[in-house]
This record gives structure tokens, sequence and C-alpha cells, in this order.
């Protein structure tokens, strides 16, 4: 590939090399990025474009009964009545609800404390940098059901050692409870996704102009203050781009208390739209109601991703 | 530039995205409709040989029903598999295998889950094929669950009037009269709890609750699911549904009653020690606490369920299973003649009680002196346990009907409940949250519902 690149950069663009050797490269270049492509589109569409298209089918072709439904269904094009009786489902949207919840609390803490660790290993006053990075990256390697497994032992009455130890000094904590619940599982999450934000704001700093920070230094300024007033508003891209990721990967939530599920009754079996749509497909036999869900979801997430493409794209221009 | 470096995985990581979604539902599909491709090639018939049929269940004892069937029956052999109970995937299992087009030719479905097992058409229309004979011995009420819009789609094996049973014992000790209305089981629950301050007098479950719910509401006259014409009509929040939620939610909110989940190790827990001195449930339950509860010999006791007007008795159900023969049966007139003996037959009654304990009612109440001089009731001090189920099975009102996605309202109920009980939201809440979150299930599913 190198070689073709190169010998692309180096050709003349003048009329008398336009002869055969270039087709050449041209056909070269085409059977290049025929072996580079291949792979990522079999991919794309085997694994994204053609389940999109069968859950697309799906919400569309569906199931369909007459009257009290006891005579049998055919499979029939029901158009859109899928998508009007999951925007009319007060279930499906509480999930989305519970989503706002969850970011509200969840992408505040997480870009703060990921930020004050980057900026506190940036600043060279943690010894054995190394290895605090590692330290807090490590939570991310764990497979997010194996983590919430391990959570849910420690959150389980009569199992958890964390509860029989609060239990001796006479505190009494239900980590299960009504509202306890969602900060539990924003716990987990922050958990494993702290070391990963971490590093992204860490690397960031890294990259900073080390003139820019030996002028604060020149100027006066404190480290803290260096920190807050000079280095943060420079990686205020990593910053908002963090925020919105977080943003969207929570829309994807279903691991954690898909599991917790099983242990508390107050987190539902619709708890949040992927645990909607799992519900609907596999305990009520809705594979319409399922795919239309799926559909709106992913739209969605779309949605939110073109924005945060834009506005992060907006906001380095700007820079 | 730091903003550049994208990274592959969001900060909450290795999640589903809504397109792998997609993907699940469509992996469900291929695998359900490989489910069951290598059990079910056993309901051919070879040669000249017995036609074999398949038959799954959760019951307890059916092993031993099928081996009393094959023992006496050379033309039909049964091949029977355990399945795991309707929660634990039993339900699941029979919906895949359905779809698959390879479902057993008999199959176990609950009373709540039959109208929606219909309409996927799992079982067969058996209105011709169930013989006068057997459809004269089951009694009426049963039979009235498993028939809708004039045609019947299962055969009841056991009908379960609900009862309450209570520790004797604790009654007698603190002069506490055993209630016969509802209002006297509120007054009898505090004096229970003014005499024995750590003591209730029943439980209201969370976990599982709303099908309890379900029976005390069909008491009252509700009907949360109705057909008229065409037309579904659905109100879990109607007159009588309002009464029995008002009812509970105060003997929930004075701290009468135990808040927890059904079936649990802490409500076992509590009926051991005493501090839960009573249970409201089907007939069935009376076997089952004996098999939990083998300390409880000689202090337990069962009483018809209070009414809210002695003077007009009514009873409802609470569990209970019935019998379909499948779409997919190749042989649905031999399927149907299984069906039939193990419900009308003292032979397979027998065989059901001698592999266990077993109060359930049988669906055929000419049984009843089987079941009767089967059971050893010194549990209950000898009292004629199987008599006062047949006479409250005689007042079970035919007035309810089940709806078309009872597993999926029932835990919406559920979760409701759950929450009232942690003091957020009340009982007819979650019944009302239970109906909005069923609607738009059925509406997509094409039938036509209104709401009352």
């Amino acid at each position: 590939m190198s070689t073709v690149m190169s010998s692309k950069g180096a050709a003349p663009p003048s009329a008398a090399a336009a002869g055969p050797p270039r087709r050449t490269q041209r056909r070269q270049q085409r059977v290049a990025a025929a072996v580079l492509l291949t792979p990522f589109t079999a991919l794309l569409v085997g694994v994204f474009l053609v389940p999109v298209g069968y859950a697309i089918y799906l919400s569309l072709f569906s199931e369909d009964h007459e009257g009290l439904g006891f005579g049998g269904g055919r499979t029939v094009f029901t158009g859109l009545r899928s998508y009007l009786s999951v925007l009319e489902d007060p279930s499906f949207l509480s999930g989305f609800g519970t989503i706002a919840l969850y970011c509200v609390i969840f992408v505040p803490l997480v870009v703060i404390s990921a930020l004050a660790l980057g900026l506190l290993l940036d600043s060279g006053l943690v010894r054995l940098r190394r290895t605090a990075q590692m330290l807090v990256y490590l939570p991310h390697a764990v497979p997010g059901i194996i983590a919430a497994v391990i959570w849910l032992y420690l959150y389980t009455p009569g199992l958890s050692p964390v509860i029989k130890l609060f239990a001796q000094a006479d505190i009494t904590i239900d980590f299960l409870g009504l509202h306890t619940v969602l900060p539990s599982i924003v716990n987990i999450a922050l958990w494993s996704g702290l070391g990963y934000n971490m590093i992204i704001f860490y690397a960031a700093l890294q990259a900073l102009p080390r003139e820019v920070i030996e002028a604060a230094t020149i100027d006066g300024a404190g480290g803290i203050r260096t920190a807050l007033q000079v280095k943060v508003p420079i990686i205020r891209g990593s910053v908002v781009m963090v925020c919105m990721f977080s943003l969207i990967g929570a829309l994807q939530l279903f691991t954690e208390p898909m599991l917790m599920n099983q242990a508390t009754p107050m987190v539902n079996s619709r708890f949040t739209p992927n645990m909607y749509i799992y519900d609907a497909a596999f305990r009520r036999n809705n594979y319409g109601l399922a795919s239309a869900a799926s559909i709106i979801l992913l739209i969605v997430t779309c949605v939110l991703s073109y924005i945060v493409t834009r506005w992060s794209g907006r906001r380095e221009r700007r820079a | 530039m730091p903003g550049r470096r994208r990274p592959g995985r969001s900060a909450t990581g290795r999640r589903a995205t809504a397109g792998t979604t997609a993907l699940l539902t469509l992996l469900a599909l291929v695998l359900a409709g490989c489910a069951g491709c290598s059990t079910s090639s056993g309901s051919d018939t070879v040669g000249h040989g017995p036609v074999r049929l398949t038959f799954w269940s959760a019951l307890r004892g059916s092993q031993e029903v099928v081996d009393e069937f094959n023992r006496t029956h050379d033309d039909i052999k049964v091949e029977f598999q355990q399945v795991p109970s309707g929660e634990q995937g039993g339900w699941t299992k029979l919906s895949n295998a359905a779809r698959a087009g390879n479902s057993p030719d008999v199959a176990t479905i609950e009373y709540p889950q039959l109208p929606g097992f219909t309409i996927d058409g799992v079982p067969r229309d058996i209105t011709k094929l169930l013989p006068d004979s057997v459809r004269k011995k089951i009694l009426p009420q049963a039979l009235d669950l498993t028939t809708f819009d004039g045609r019947t789609y299962a055969v009841p094996v056991d009908i379960e009037p609900m009862v309450f049973l209570y520790r004797k014992d604790i009654f007698t000790k603190n002069h506490i009269p055993v209630p016969k209305t509802w209002a006297q089981f509120e007054s009898s629950a505090r004096k229970l709890k003014q005499a024995q301050p750590r003591s209730r007098i029943a439980s209201l479950f969370t976990t599982g609750g709303t099908l309890y719910m379900a029976g005390y509401a069909w008491q009252a006259g509700a009907k949360w699911y109705d057909t008229v014409g065409d037309t579904w009509q659905i109100s879990m929040d109607d007159a009588p549904t309002r009464k029995v939620a008002g009812y509970w939610q105060r003997m929930m909110d004075d701290d009468l009653v135990r808040v927890e989940p059904g079936s649990s190790q802490q409500w076992r827990a509590h009926l051991r020690s005493g501090e839960t001195a009573g249970y409201l449930a089907g007939a069935w339950a009376a076997g089952s606490m004996m098999a939990s509860t083998p300390d409880g010999k000689g202090k337990w006791a069962i009483a018809p369920m209070p009414q809210w007007d002695p003077a007009k008795p009514k009873v409802s159900t609470q569990g209970g299973s019935t019998f379909m023969v499948t779409k997919d049966s190749r042989h649905p007139r031999e399927a149907m003649e299984f069906i039939s003996w193990m419900v009308t037959s003292p032979g397979a009654l027998k065989a059901k009680l001698a592999s266990g304990v077993s109060s359930a009612f049988p669906s055929v109440p000419g049984l009843v002196p089987v079941a009767r001089k089967e059971m050893d009731t010194s549990y209950y001090s000898g009292q004629d346990i199987f008599g006062l189920f047949q006479k409250e099975a005689e007042r079970i009102a035919p007035t309810w009907k089940w709806g078309p996605r009872m597993t999926s309202t029932t835990s919406s109920g559920d979760d409701g409940l759950a929450k009232a009980g942690a003091g957020s939201g009340d009982i007819l809440k979650a019944l009302r949250d239970a109906q909005s979150r069923t609607m738009p299930d059925l509406k997509s599913l094409g039938l036509s519902v209104t709401t009352r």
C-alpha cells in the first residue's frame, strides 16, 4: 500500500504520463481499496444493514388478528401500527425518562471525576504514574456482565459483606431500594467508565503545548489555577465529546439493569429502552412491537450521534 | 488534536447498539425456528405400532401419571418431558416450539396464559374433539375459563377455589374469630396484631401479587377483561376493583398485613415462625403448605374465603392448569384420548397423588371421593378439606375472563405493587399502570380493544 501511495505522490501530473501506467495505478488502487474495504463492508452489511433491514420488515409486516383474535393470525402489512403502539406505550417513554435521570447523575460525575484524575496524573503530583493509570483503567477491561454480577453480589442483602459491615455499625443500607437502585447502577457504570475517560483527558492534556503551561507558571499561576483556568478550557473539546458519548452510551443501557431486574422489583422488565425491546420480543412474543421500538431507538441514537459530530466538529473549527 | 481521537467505545462501553439489538431479534427468530428440532420426532407412527405422543408439563407427578397411562394402554404410548415452570421458561419454550411448528402433541398451560396462547395459535380448537361424556363431568365454571367465543381450546385438570388457610392454634389462643366477611377479616387482623404485635393475619404479595389481586377482584364482581361482540373491553379499575384495592391499601397502610414477595424465602420463614398466621390462596396451597411447613402439622386449618356479602357467597380461583392439544399435533384424536384419561380417570389421579402430596382440586367433581380417600389430612387435624373445596368450587363466580397477554400484564402489576409496598404509588395505580402498559401490546396485535 505504501508503495502505491508514494508512487501516486511522485506521479507528475503531465499529459505525457497519462498513458497505460496510470490505468495500472488506478486498477491497483481499486484492488487495494476493494481488499481493504471488503471486511468492513461485509461486517457492516452482515451485522448492521441486513438486521436493520429485517427489523424494518418485521416492524411493518406483523401478525394481525381480527376482533377477539381467537381465530388465529396472519402476517400482513400493518403499516405504522407497531410504531404508533410503541409511541403510545407509557413504559417505552418512561425508559427514556430513566435514561435521562441516569444521565443527569452519571454524566457530570464521570466527567468531573475523570477530569480530576486526568489533571492529577498530568500535574505530576502522582507517584508511580503508570501504575496509577493502569489501576484506574483496569475496571474497564472487566466485561460489563461480569462487573454487574460482582456488584450485584455486593448489593444483595444477606450476601453482601458491605451491607454486613455497615450493619455492624448500625447503619442499614438498601442498595436495591426504590430511590437507591439508579445510583447503584450509576456506580457500576462509573466504576468501569472512569478509567477509560480519564485516559482520553490525560491524552488530551499530554498534547497541550508546554509553552502555554510555562507561560502560566511564569505569570504566577499556581497548580490548581493552571489546571482549571488554562488546561481545562483548552481541552474543552474532549470534555464535550466525553459528555455526548456518555449520553449515547447511556441510551444503550442494558446489561446492568437487566441483571438487577433479577434481584429487585424496583428495576422492572422495561426499565430502559433496550430492556423494553427485549421484553417485547421475548416475554410478550411481539416481534413487530420489538422491531418498531428498535428502529425508533436506532433513529434517536443516530440523531444524537449526528448532533455530537456537528457540535464537536464546530468546536474544533472554532478552536 | 485531542478532539479527533474519537473513542471506539463510549464511556459506558460495550453495550449492544440498536443495530445489534435488531440482530438479536433476528437471531431469536432463527433460534426459535430451531428450538426443539431434535426433540419432537417421536410423534410419528412407526409402521403399525402404537401411536406415539409427546407431552410437556411442569406439573409434579406427571411422569407417574404418564407411566400409569403407558402401563394401561397399548395403542397409545406417551413420551413425557418435564419442562420448567412458566416463569422459569416453560411458556417461552412452548411458544418457541409452536413458532417452529414442532410443539408437543399435548402441553400444560395455566388458565391466565391460555387466551394469549390461543391468540398465538398454539392450541387446537377442540370443541368437536372433546367427547360429551368428558365435557359433562367437568365443573362448568372450569370449562368456561377454557372456552372463548364459543370454542373450547383446553381441558381443565384442576380448578382452585380460593380459601383461607390460618393458624388455628394462634386464633384460638387469642380468641380471634375466624373471619366470615372481609370486615371481620380486618377486625381479626387488628385483634391479632394487638395480641401478638409481631404477627400479621396474612401477606400482601408484591412479586406474583397481581394474580392474587385478580382473585380478590374477581370475587368482588370485577371484570378486568370482558368481551362484547368482537371487542375486548378492558377495565382493571372498575368499581369492584376499586373497592378491593382500597380495602387492601388500608390493610397495608395500617400495617395489618405483611408486604413481601410471593413464594419468597422470607414469606415461608414468616409462615413457619407463626409471624404470618394466614394465607389466602387456591386449594392447592393446602398440599404445598404440608410440604413446605412440616412443623405446622396440627396447627393449621382451612376456612372458606371471607365474603363481601355472606348472603350471596362468591368464590374466585387462584392457580390451576389445563391441557391443550396443539395445532402441530398429528394425532389430535389420540391426544384427546390421553387428556380425557388424565382428567377423568381415577387411575390418573391416584398415580398423581401417589407421587407426592397434592391438594389440587380436580376439575371433575366426581373424582373428589378418590382424592379424599388418598389424602391424609392429619396435618389439618383430620378436617374434610376436599369437602370444603367442593362446596367452595361450586360457588366459583362464572363471570371472569383472562386477557390476551396476562403474563406481561401481571408482571407490570407486580412492579407497581412492589413500588406501592415501598411507599411509592398505591395498589390501584399499580393496576391502572398494568392496564396502560398492556393496551399498546394488544393494539399492535390488531385486536379490537376498548376501555370501559
